[in-house]
C-alpha cells in the first residue's frame, strides 16, 4: 500500500510541477494584475529615487478649496529641489503594509533616505482589527517569493487575516475591555469600556457631539504595549529593514487634531497622546531613527473631517508638517536644502 | 477554522496522522483534543458552552436511564431540553424576540426597551444543540442506552468534522465508530480524498465566483433587468447548493479519512421531482431530525386532515426558525410548507409523479418546475428582509425588457459550471467518491488534475464563509 501512495505523490508532485509551469505562463500575470495591485505602487519608483515618503492617505488628502492641492511629500520637495523624492502612498494602510512595500524596493534603487509616517491612530485596537486588513494583507499573498502556483493555492486557501467582521469587532471589544488604564492620579475609568460609557451617557453634549467625543475615546484612549502591539513589531521590521540596506530612516509622527480631543474630551485624552507619542519617539530614537514629531503641530480649522478621526489635512496643515518633515531631512542632505518662503 | 483555508490543509493530515498512530484506547482523546481545539479556533471561550452542553446532557442521560418513575425521567427531559434550547435561544434568538416585543410594545407607546445582547453567535450551535437533543430524546424514550463514558460522549457532541454544519448525527450511528479499532486503508483514504477535492471544488470554485455575481443582484436588483435578476436567483440556488454540499462533502471525506461514516446530506436535490422528495435529498440529516422529533410526535400523518397540515406546517415553520432568528426565515419555511402541501393535494388527485422515469423527459420537466418554485423561495432566505424579497418579486415584473446592467459570468465559470451541472446529473443516486471510483485510472487522474487546478487557480479570493455556518 505504501507503494501505491508514493507512486501517487510522485505523480501529484509532477502534475503540480505542470501546473505551476501553465499558471506562471498564462495566468498569473493577470492574477497579479487582479489581486495584487499594491505591486504597482513600487514599481514606478525609479531607481533614482533619493527620498521616498511612506505614508497612508495623509500624504494626498486635499480640501477642495486648497489653493495648492499637492501632497506632503511634494510640499517636501520644494525643499529639496535638487533630490528626487517620491512617494508610495496607500490609503488606509500602516506599517505592517509599508514593511512589505518596502521590502518590495529592488536592490539596485539608490534610494538614500526612506521616511515613514508615524500614525498614532495605527496603535489601537480598532485599526489593528479593522475589516480593511484583510483586503490589505490579501494583495500581498501572490508577490511572495515563492513559485507562483504556491502563492496561488495561499491566497486561494485564505492564507491571510481573514477574520469575520463580528469575530473583529469582537476582538476590539475584548482588547477595550482587557487594556487597563495605568494613569498617575486619580483616573475615574478603568478602560474604555467604562470611559465610553460614561461619555455616552452623560448629559454633557448632543447625541451628535456625544458620539464623536466617544470616538475620540475609542480611537486615542490607549497606552502603547510595546512588548505586544503588532505595530511596534511592524514598526521594528522597518528599522531593521532599513539596516540591512542601508537607509537614513525617518518616522513621522503625524498631527493629531488635539485641540478637538481636548475640548471634546479633556486633558486626560490629550496626556494618553502625548504619553504614547513621548513613548514612541524615545523608543526609536534609542534605535537610531529620526523621529519627527508633528503631533500637536496642526491646528483644529486645519483638519479637513470635522466630524472624525483621521490625518487628513488642508493646505496650510499640509505645508505645516512637511516643513517640519523637511527640516528632519536636513540631517542627510543638508546641502540640498532650500528654505521655502 | 474554516474547511477552505490553509489552517485547516495543515489540521486535517496532522489529526488523521496523529489518529492513526495512537492505540485505539486512546484514540478518542486525541479526537476530543482536535475537535476542542477545531472549536476554539473560532472563540476561545465558546467551548465552554459544548463543555456545559455535554455535561448536562451526559448527566440527564445517565439519570434518566437510572430513574424508575417516567415522572423523574420526564423532568431531566424537560431539563436537558430547557439547557439546550435555552441556550439556542439566548444566542440566537434573544435579539430576535427583543426586537419584535420593543416593536410590539412601541405600538402601545411604551417605551421600556428591552436592551438587546452583543456578542458573536457561537458557531455550529444549532448543529450541535439537535445532535445533542437527540441523544436525550432517545434514552427518554429508551431507544438509546445512555452512554456511561463521559469522553465518547464528549466526542459524540463536538467530533470535528461535522461539528459546526453538520451533518447532524445520530448517536446510535456515530458514536459505535469512536469504539471500533478503524486501520489505515487505501480506499478510505482515496474516497475520504475524492470527497474533500469535490466539496473544495464545488464550494471554492463554484459558490465563491457564484457568490460575486449574486451579490452584484442583491445589492442593486434595480440596476437589472427582469431576465438578469432570474439569472442571479438561479445562480443563488446552486450558490447555495454548492456551498453546503461542497462543505457537507468535505465532512463526510474527512471523517473518512479515519474510517468514520457520516450520513449523507444531499442526493442531487436540484433533480427532485417535488418538494416533498427535494426535502428527502436536501440537508438530509435535518430533515430527518425534524421527522422523527418533531413530525412523529406530533402525530405524522396518521392523524385529521386539519391536524395534519398544522403538523406540517409546523415543522416547515420551525425549520425555517432554525436557521436564523429572522422573519425572512419564517416565510422561507412557511412557503416550503404551503408549496408541500398544494403539491400533495395535487399530485393526489392526478398521480403524476410515478410514472415517470429518471432521465425520462417528464423527469426533467418536473424537476425544473420544482427547481423555479425553490429558487424564488430561496429569496426570503438570502433577503436581508422581507421588504427587499418583496422589492425583488416586485422588480422581476417591473424590469422587463429593461437595458440594465448586466450580469456577466465569466468564461472559466460557464466551463466549471457546466461540468458541476454535469456531474450532477451524472451523480443522480450515486455518491461522488464510489462513481469516480468506477472510473478507469487516466480518467481518474483526469479529473484530479481538473479539480486540483481549478481549485488552486480559480477559486474565488473573496470570503464567503461556508452560508450555513451563521446557523
Amino acid at each position: 500500500m505504501l507503494k501505491k501512495i508514493f507512486i501517487r505523490l510522485i505523480i501529484l508532485a509532477t502534475m503540480l510541477v505542470v501546473f505551476n509551469f501553465i499558471y506562471g505562463k498564462w495566468f498569473y500575470e493577470n492574477d497579479l494584475k487582479k489581486h495584487a495591485k499594491i505591486i504597482n505602487l513600487v514599481s514606478v519608483i525609479p531607481n533614482n529615487a533619493d527620498i521616498i515618503y511612506t505614508g497612508e492617505s495623509s500624504n494626498i488628502t486635499y480640501r477642495e478649496d486648497d489653493l495648492d492641492k499637492r501632497a506632503i511629500s511634494e510640499f517636501v520637495g520644494d525643499f529639496y529641489p535638487e533630490l528626487n523624492i517620491d512617494d508610495i502612498t496607500k490609503p488606509a494602510s500602516h506599517a505592517g503594509v509599508y514593511k512589505k512595500l518596502l521590502e518590495l524596493i529592488p536592490q539596485e534603487n539608490h534610494v538614500e533616505t526612506i521616511v515613514v509616517t508615524l500614525n498614532l491612530r495605527s496603535f489601537n485596537a480598532q485599526w489593528i482589527n479593522s475589516d480593511l486588513e484583510a483586503a490589505l494583507q490579501k494583495s500581498f499573498v501572490l508577490i511572495q517569493p515563492y513559485p507562483p502556483l504556491f502563492n496561488r493555492f495561499m491566497l486561494s486557501f485564505k492564507n491571510y487575516d481573514n477574520r469575520s467582521e463580528a469575530m473583529r469587532s469582537d476582538d476590539i471589544h475584548k482588547k477595550w475591555s482587557r487594556d487597563k488604564f495605568i494613569m498617575p492620579g486619580d483616573f475615574q475609568f478603568r478602560n474604555v469600556i467604562e470611559w465610553d460609557y460614561w461619555m455616552a451617557n452623560n448629559d454633557m453634549y448632543d447625541k451628535v457631539k456625544s458620539d464623536l467625543a466617544c470616538h475620540y475615546i475609542k480611537t486615542y484612549g490607549f497606552q502603547i504595549d510595546f512588548e505586544n502591539n503588532p505595530r511596534i513589531k511592524d514598526f521594528d521590521a522597518i528599522v531593521a529593514l532599513a539596516k540591512e540596506r542601508n537607509w537614513n530612516l525617518v518616522f513621522h509622527l503625524l498631527a493629531e487634531n488635539t485641540q478637538k480631543a481636548d475640548d471634546l474630551v479633556g486633558e486626560d485624552l490629550i496626556f494618553m497622546m502625548n504619553q504614547n507619542a513621548e513613548k514612541l519617539i524615545n523608543y526609536y530614537e534609542d534605535k537610531g531613527v529620526t523621529v519627527i514629531n508633528n503631533l500637536n503641530n496642526v491646528d483644529d480649522e486645519q483638519f479637513i473631517d470635522q466630524d472624525w478621526t483621521t490625518e487628513h489635512y488642508a493646505e496650510k496643515g499640509r505645508k505645516i508638517v512637511a516643513k517640519n518633515v523637511a527640516e528632519g531631512l536636513k540631517k542627510w542632505h543638508i546641502k540640498d536644502f532650500k528654505s521655502v518662503e | 477554522m474554516l474547511f477552505n483555508t490553509i489552517d485547516f490543509v495543515i489540521f486535517l493530515p496532522i489529526a488523521i496522522f496523529l489518529y492513526y498512530l495512537i492505540p485505539q484506547k486512546y484514540r478518542w482523546i486525541m479526537l476530543l483534543t482536535a475537535s476542542y481545539y477545531f472549536y476554539m479556533s473560532w472563540k476561545v471561550e465558546y467551548i465552554f458552552l459544548i463543555a456545559f452542553s455535554t455535561l448536562i446532557d451526559y448527566s440527564t442521560g445517565i439519570l434518566m436511564e437510572k430513574s424508575s418513575t417516567k415522572r423523574k425521567r420526564r423532568l431531566l427531559l424537560i431539563l436537558s431540553l430547557t439547557t439546550n434550547l435555552g441556550l439556542l435561544f439566548f444566542f440566537k434568538y434573544f435579539n430576535f424576540a427583543a426586537n419584535n416585543l420593543n416593536e410590539f410594545l412601541d405600538q402601545f407607546s411604551v417605551k421600556q426597551n428591552v436592551p438587546l445582547m452583543s456578542f458573536l453567535l457561537p458557531v455550529g450551535i444549532s448543529f450541535y444543540t439537535f445532535q445533542t437533543l437527540s441523544y436525550s430524546i432517545d434514552v427518554y424514550y429508551g431507544h438509546q442506552k445512555a452512554e456511561k463514558h463521559l469522553g465518547y460522549f464528549a466526542l459524540y457532541v463536538s467530533f470535528f468534522p461535522q461539528l459546526v454544519a453538520g451533518p447532524i448525527e445520530r448517536f446510535s450511528k456515530l458514536t459505535p465508530q469512536f469504539k471500533v479499532k478503524h486501520v489505515f486503508t487505501y480506499d478510505n483514504l482515496a474516497n475520504g480524498l475524492r470527497l474533500i477535492l469535490y466539496g473544495l471544488f464545488i464550494k471554492m470554485v463554484i459558490a465563491d465566483n457564484l457568490a460575486m455575481l449574486v451579490d452584484e443582484v442583491y445589492a442593486a436588483p434595480e440596476n437589472f433587468s427582469s431576465f438578469d435578476i432570474f439569472k442571479g436567483l438561479m445562480l443563488y440556488s446552486f450558490q447555495i447548493y454548492s456551498d453546503f454540499y461542497g462543505y457537507s462533502i468535505i465532512a463526510i471525506g474527512s471523517a473518512q479519512l479515519m474510517g468514520i461514516k457520516l450520513m449523507d446530506n444531499f442526493r442531487t436535490p436540484y433533480l427532485a421531482k417535488n418538494i416533498s422528495e427535494f426535502w428527502q435529498r436536501w440537508h438530509i440529516s435535518l430533515s430527518t431530525w425534524f421527522r422523527d422529533y418533531l413530525y412523529f410526535p406530533l402525530g405524522g400523518n396518521r392523524v385529521s386532515k386539519q391536524r395534519w397540515i398544522f403538523n406540517i406546517l409546523i415543522v416547515f415553520v420551525v425549520s425555517g426558525l432554525w436557521h436564523g432568528a429572522s422573519w425572512t426565515f419564517l416565510i422561507w419555511g412557511a412557503l416550503f410548507g404551503i408549496v408541500y402541501m398544494i403539491e400533495h393535494f395535487f399530485n393526489k388527485s392526478i398521480k403524476i409523479t410515478k410514472e415517470f422515469k429518471p432521465y425520462s423527459f417528464g423527469h426533467f420537466a418536473l424537476a425544473l418546475k420544482t427547481f423555479i418554485i425553490v429558487t424564488l423561495i430561496w429569496v426570503f432566505f438570502r433577503s436581508d428582509s422581507f421588504e427587499s424579497a418583496m422589492n425583488i418579486f416586485k422588480l422581476l415584473f417591473e424590469n422587463i425588457g429593461m437595458s440594465g446592467a448586466e450580469l456577466v459570468i465569466p468564461n472559466f465559470l460557464i466551463v466549471f459550471f457546466s461540468l458541476f451541472i454535469i456531474s450532477d446529473l451524472l451523480l443522480y443516486n450515486k455518491r461522488f467518491d464510489n462513481w469516480l471510483g468506477n472510473f478507469p485510472v487516466i480518467g481518474r487522474w483526469a479529473v484530479y488534475g481538473v479539480l486540483i487546478f481549478a481549485i488552486i487557480v480559480f477559486a474565488g479570493v473573496e470570503d464567503f464563509p461556508f452560508i450555513y455556518f451563521q446557523f
